[in-house]
């Protein structure tokens, strides 16, 4: 399949708040991988079960195909009928498609602006039941903040809320946003971002390979033919994500969750990052990739492996990353960020599940996406929106708390919690990852157990 | 307007592509044939002469287009040809190499700016294998991560008679893709005429 960049950009503009444009590809490219019916709708909104592969000896998670983050301001003032209506549409597409990819995942984050902003009543609500990380002695849910490696001009978004549609069907994301957003008249658009994943996992080309080339993205010729990402390696290995209910809230102990009434909740990280896929392939070659994803002196990876192991056995000490940075000047994203990602000793969770050392904490749910940055905007002039297609990622992290998502984030960039700090410039290449990457937007959110996914607290 | 007529012409330079058949008597154009001369002379080893350039370049070393013309006391050599396009047009960028008597890739110093420290290190100047292109005489191996004045460049290598030559393109617009780049080394590696030392 081949677009020419005429017949692309069309279909990007026409796409805007309709159709999905370039996304339809997907559907030509790679049919929907087949997946195990999950039965029973999670208490949590944000744990959506994948099927898994071998790829090159590990376990991979399937990831869905099509994602689609709508993000939204509240413009109705009675949050309460707002909340049934809301639930109502929510039930029924609960009732309509499995609660896996091949039906329909949706997850509703509520941002700060949502909790403190909108109404009095609710903002006392809040002040009482919004949990607090006693690790960090600060509210779960953090004011959105710019790390060491950001620009100076990444957009600290304040949306009210953002819906995560992930589905292998782009007509059950379809349905579900108009449902939500055409069908209710109590939200206003900000954002509209899409993209997808996976592919190539049975060995052909994959979708970011195969939607980059069609959408003339420069490097698109030189991401490897089966890549699940942009960047060349497989990013969904079982032993890289957090277990099922790892990241709520409630399960690490250094939550405190007050009154409960967001037990079976967690927190959503959003940023978008544009990724300089001709910088990656042209200037950094294999083993300085893999220097820059995993680790220095990982030296035995097999030329153009995309799968490197990271299992609990695989994480890097602290002693490994600093005397690495120490030999070297240089330090890779995963033995940095592992230092504050997987547990540093065995937890039991409150249900009894034993969560062993070296486990990583944070559920990714990020995707590739052409989007430049969003696919549309209630502020194109802020977001710089473009329809000229552009790589880069859409990511979306859960974890525990807000800060336990600042901690990762700033281990990436050298800042460990302890105080150590691995001197490196903020965009330098000796953390290559940060010299490829530019964050355009962040924002934080708190995603409720499901049971009050819709309009949280307006209740009370 | 000159980028306008360079990027127009670099179009109609990708649409006519195609790898040239090697002529019966193929000898390096008689325009640019001086300078290779005079390069293979000062080398004592033979040198490759293109008989095609990526639109607008020529091969004359002398000429409008030449960058870099230099040789080191080892006799390897670096022979380089730029356009720079105006207002964002992009550039046009050729560079030949040779290392008379070697075959080994060579060593490249890598530097590192951070902060107040700067991180040095040793890397091949070429590497990446990402395929083979042939041309009669000549099978090259082609590396899509060089450094120096191959970086952001596609560069192909190949062994002739104890020696090794290379031959890069900057992946730029106008040939803004490594497959185009690649398209245009290939035509030119079927190009390539040996011109001999003399006296």
């Amino acid at each position: 399949m081949r677009v020419d960049r005429r017949t692309f950009l069309g279909g990007a503009a026409a796409a805007a708040l309709g159709g999905a444009g370039i996304y339809e590809l997907v559907d030509r490219l790679t049919p929907a991988p087949r997946r195990r019916a999950t039965a029973a709708l999670p208490r949590e909104q944000h744990v959506f079960d994948l099927s898994s592969v071998q790829s090159e000896g590990v376990e991979v998670l399937v990831p869905p195909l099509h994602s689609e983050i709508v993000t939204a301001t509240v413009k109705t003032t009675d949050l309460r009928a707002a909340q049934h209506d809301l639930e109502r549409v929510l039930v029924d597409l609960d009732a309509q498609y499995a609660p896996d990819p091949s039906g329909l995942g949706v997850t509703l984050g509520w941002g700060l602006p949502y909790f403190d902003e909108r109404d009095e009543r609710l903002a006392a609500a809040a002040s009482t039941h919004l949990p607090v990380d006693t690790r960090a002695g600060k509210p779960v849910l953090l004011p959105s903040r710019r790390f060491p490696s950001d620009p100076h001009d990444t957009v600290l978004e304040r949306n009210d809320v953002a819906v995560l549609l992930r589905s292998d069907a782009r007509e059950h994301i379809d349905a579900a946003r108009k449902a939500i957003f055409d069908g209710l008249d109590v939200f206003e658009v900000t954002s509209i971002r899409r993209g997808f994943a996976g592919g190539g996992f049975d060995g052909k080309a994959s979708l970011p390979k195969r939607m980059a080339m069609a959408a003339g993205i420069p490097g698109a010729d030189l991401i490897p033919d089966t890549s699940e990402l942009f960047l060349g390696f497989t990013s969904t290995q079982k032993a890289g994500l957090g277990p099922r209910l790892i990241a709520n809230h409630e399960t690490l102990g250094f939550v405190d969750l007050r009154g409960g009434y967001f037990r079976g909740g967690t927190h959503m990280h959003l940023s978008h990052i544009s990724e300089d896929l001709e910088a990656w392939y042209l200037n950094f070659d294999f083993d300085e990739r893999v220097l820059t994803s995993f680790r220095t002196g990982l030296t035995n990876v097999k030329q153009g492996a995309q799968t490197v192991p990271q299992r609990p056995e695989d994480v890097s000490t602290r002693k490994q990353l600093q005397e690495g940075f120490a030999k070297t000047g240089r330090f890779g994203h995963s033995a940095s960020i592992q230092q504050t990602s997987r547990l540093a000793d065995d937890v039991t969770g409150p249900d009894g599940t034993v969560y062993a050392k070296g486990t990583a904490i944070p559920q990714r749910a990020d995707f590739n996406t052409l989007d430049n940055p969003f696919a549309f905007s209630s502020q194109p002039e802020r977001d710089k929106l473009s329809d000229e297609p552009q790589a880069g990622v859409h990511f979306v992290v859960f974890n525990p708390s807000g800060d336990d998502f600042e901690r990762n984030r700033l281990a990436m960039d050298g800042v460990l919690p302890d105080g150590t700090k691995l001197d490196v410039g903020a965009r330098s290449r000796a953390q290559g990852f940060n010299s490829v990457l530019t964050t355009t937007h962040r924002q934080n959110f708190l995603v409720p157990p499901r049971r009050h996914r819709s309009f949280p607290l307006a209740e009370l | 307007m000159r980028a306008l007529i360079v990027a127009a012409a670099a179009g109609l330079a990708l649409v006519a592509a195609a790898p040239a058949t090697p002529a019966a008597k193929a000898a390096c154009p008689a325009v640019w044939l001086a300078g290779w001369q005079a390069l293979a002379n000062k080398v004592q080893a033979p040198v490759y002469c293109p008989r095609w350039m990526p639109n607008p370049l020529d091969a004359k070393i002398g000429g409008q287009y030449i960058d870099i013309n230099s040789v080191n006391k080892d006799r390897s050599y670096l022979i380089s040809f730029l356009e720079h396009g105006d207002a964002g047009s992009g550039d046009v960028h050729v560079n030949f190499r040779g290392y008379p008597g070697r075959t080994t890739i060579p060593k490249c110093t890598t530097v590192i700016p951070n902060g107040k420290k700067t991180i040095r290190g040793v890397t091949p100047c070429f590497a990446d294998p990402i395929g083979v292109r042939t041309a009669p005489g000549i099978r090259a191996t082609a590396y899509r991560v060089n450094q120096d004045a191959d970086q952001w460049h596609i560069l192909l290598a190949w062994k002739h008679n104890g020696s090794l030559y290379t031959v890069s393109e900057h992946v730029i617009k106008p040939y803004d893709s490594a497959t185009k780049v690649l398209g245009n080394l290939t035509r030119l590696l079927h190009g390539l005429v040996l011109v001999q030392p003399q006296g």
